[in-house]
């Protein structure tokens, strides 16, 4: 049984769009920056001057409850490990970018520059939490906006900010209801849809659906099958059993007719 | 030797020459985007991954479902009098399966892995079930069309071998199409957020699949009318108007299914206030599915070439824009992003498309291909000197 033990808080109001995330992402995974597994969604500057505002947040895989990617890739290149966390395997992917589309938090991006491309996707930083550590993303950011800790606790964090701080907030906790729920968490000022985040009020994952549909392929095919092999003999036999008829019938005529 | 393969070449028809330009072009364009990534050569991006040619895929596929339909037609519900239909339609179908693996294959963004689906199952995923049912059945299509091979070079023993196996086969084939053509529909059922909603729907697997019926029938009465004029051979007009009549009864069960997919989930308003996409969507059913059902309906139209052209190009104009609307125009544009192709992108298209029919082309050269169909007076007068007795139908 999977257990989705880590989980991520993100703050939009404390996000000062410093990007540190972005570079300590890079760093860690030694990649370019044009390929960092994070990147920002923010709301373009708002109001009215002097009275002016802009906000923004990070965003990585949000490790879903019930990933989608996870079902709809191809050659089974995403997983969830036992721990919830949705882990790439570059050595299997086909580069297909299926994922891309049933990702419902468009959240994979894709090598465009490369020669032999691959998915660019958030593991969590496996490797740093193997180690006891904290993702670099959420050890990094100076206005402590991306905190890691247990799945749970974020959850009761983020609730406990909104509570306390009615005024500061929307009352939605972004991420523990969206898709099936995830393990990311996103608490902000403003509607999440002016932040750039995909919002349709779906509580079940895409996968589910999906699930659904493919399961029930195999039982349709084989009613094909069956059917197809059982229409074939029914009117073989059918047209046997009329030949043989006509047969009968046609014999004297045909005789007569030859005389 | 070389005075031989110039006279043989010679011997070909005109149009090939050009064929084979475009495919030589095409290809160029596909191997440099092999060689400088998808970024600089495509208009694809993050919030549009699959561009035209994941559309031109799905239309070839659907527009190949003739060899499926035509198949269980003639082998399983034994109307024998279509039989002379199958040759050119299983190879039809078998060089789109052939160009769609190959599109695929410059698409992939690791294309030196495209035979992992083979070794690493996910048996979730709409993707892997399409890949392994276009492999297998496309080998089924390569036996259902052996025997012309085999029979150009005469030898009976193996000929007899392959056609006790046909009705399995056909079975199997017939099973497998049906199968990844719905699984194309299921492809989408992942991306709900992204499909609008009037296209978008649990149904989609049975749509596609339903929807491919007409679309292979349509396309083998318009591959049999425009082989009249490149290659002097056609089906007789008894054919075309079977085939023809059987459509209006698919495309209105397919019609009925679909508006009463929108009724029941309640969103039949959508169908006339969606602005743009409730064009698409209107414009997608009249013109592929209405129309041609009337005219299909008439029976002067279904005896008269020009009138069986005419439906057949709307079926097909109908199912080219279904695929496209699903892959491409319905698909709800991110941060105001439209995606167009790039010149590469349709380049690469013309390239493979022209290939098929090159090949296509040479092989009815070359093997017997069209022994059933009737030389039409155009190619009577060109070869009449070597019309050899017609051998006896073959397959059954
Ligand atoms: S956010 Fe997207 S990529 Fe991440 S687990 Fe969920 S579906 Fe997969
Ligand atoms: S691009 Fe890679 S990870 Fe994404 S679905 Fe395809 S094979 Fe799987
Ligand atoms: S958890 Fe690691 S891989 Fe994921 S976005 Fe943060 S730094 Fe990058």
């Amino acid at each position: 049984m999977t257990e989705h033990k880590y989980g991520f808080l993100i703050d939009a109001s404390c996000c000062i769009d410093c990007r540190a995330c972005l570079v300590a992402c890079s760093v860690e995974n030694n990649v370019p920056m044009k390929n960092t597994r994070i990147w920002i969604h923010d709301t373009g500057v708002m109001g009215e001057y002097p009275n002016l505002s802009r906000y923004s947040a990070p965003f990585h895989c949000m490790h879903c409850v019930d990933p989608s990617c996870v079902s709809a890739c191809t050659v089974g290149a995403l997983q969830q490990s036992r721990e919830g966390i949705v882990i790439y395997d570059q050595d299997r992917c086909i580069g297909c970018r299926y994922c891309m589309y049933a990702c419902p938090f468009e959240v994979p991006n894709f090598e465009w520059q490369e020669r032999l491309a691959l998915i660019i996707k958030c593991d969590l930083c496996t490797a740093r939490l193997d180690e006891g550590g904290q993702p670099a993303c959420a050890a990094t950011c100076p206005t402590r906006a991306i905190q890691f800790g247990r799945r749970d606790e974020m959850l009761n964090l983020a609730y406990k900010r909104i509570q306390e701080n009615p005024q500061r907030y929307v009352a939605h906790v972004y991420g523990e209801h969206e898709n099936g729920g995830t393990s990311t968490f996103y608490i902000s000022p403003v509607p999440f849809e002016q932040l750039g985040f995909p919002v349709t009020g779906q509580t079940e994952s895409p996968a589910h659906f999906n699930r659904l549909v493919t399961h029930g392929t195999p039982t349709v095919a084989a009613g094909v099958a069956i059917g197809m092999a059982g229409i074939y003999l029914a009117i073989k036999r059918q047209a046997a059993d009329n030949a043989a008829a006509a047969a009968e019938h046609a014999r004297p005529e045909h005789k007569a007719e030859e005389e | 030797m070389l005075v031989k393969i110039i006279r043989e070449i010679r011997g070909l028809p005109r149009f090939s020459y050009l064929l084979a330009l475009l495919t030589i072009f095409g290809l160029g364009a596909g191997f440099y985007r092999l060689y400088a990534g998808l970024g600089d050569t495509t208009n694809m991006s993050k919030v549009f991954p699959w561009g035209v040619w994941i559309s031109f895929d799905l239309t070839t596929v659907a527009l190949s479902g003739g060899a499926f339909t035509l198949a269980a037609l003639v082998y399983i519900f034994h109307m024998h009098d279509l039989h002379p239909a199958t040759r050119p339609t299983v190879l039809f179908g078998l060089l789109g399966y052939a160009s769609v693996l190959v599109i695929l294959f410059f698409d992939l963004g690791r294309w030196d892995r495209f035979w992992h689906f083979l070794v690493y199952p996910n048996i979730n995923s709409a993707l892997f079930e399409v890949s392994w049912c276009i492999a297998i059945y496309s080998t089924i299509l390569v036996y259902e069309f052996s025997p012309v091979i085999v029979e150009r070079f005469g030898n009976n023993k193996l000929l007899d071998f392959i056609k006790k196996l046909t009705v399995p086969m056909v079975i199997a084939g017939v099973t497998l199409s049906s199968m990844h053509q719905s699984s194309l529909g299921t492809l989408f059922i992942v991306m709900s957020p992204r499909l609008h909603p009037l296209w978008y729907s649990l149904l989609l697997p049975v749509f596609f699949l339903l929807s491919s019926i007409p679309a292979g029938i349509s396309l083998i009465i318009i591959g049999s009318i425009v082989s009249d004029y490149l290659f002097g051979h056609s089906l007789s007009q008894r054919v075309i108007e079977k085939l023809g009549w059987l459509a209006p009864w698919v495309l209105g069960f397919y019609l009925a299914l679909k508006l009463g997919e929108l009724l029941v989930t309640e969103e039949l308003e959508l169908l006339f206030h969606s602005g743009i996409y409730s064009v698409l969507f209107l414009a997608e059913l009249v013109i592929g599915v209405v129309i041609p059902m009337i005219l299909f309906s008439i029976k002067k139209v279904r005896w008269s070439r020009t009138g069986s052209l005419v439906a057949a190009l709307f079926v097909a104009a109908g199912i080219v824009f279904n695929r496209f609307n699903a892959t491409w125009f319905a698909i709800k544009p991110l941060n105001g992003v439209i995606y167009t192709p790039s010149w590469l992108e349709l380049a690469l298209l013309v390239g493979v498309a022209s290939g098929v029919l090159l090949v296509f082309t040479l092989i009815s050269h070359y093997f017997p291909v069209f022994v059933e169909t009737m030389p039409t007076k155009k190619h009577l007068q060109t070869e009449a000197a070597s019309l050899e007795p017609a051998p006896t139908p073959t397959g059954d």
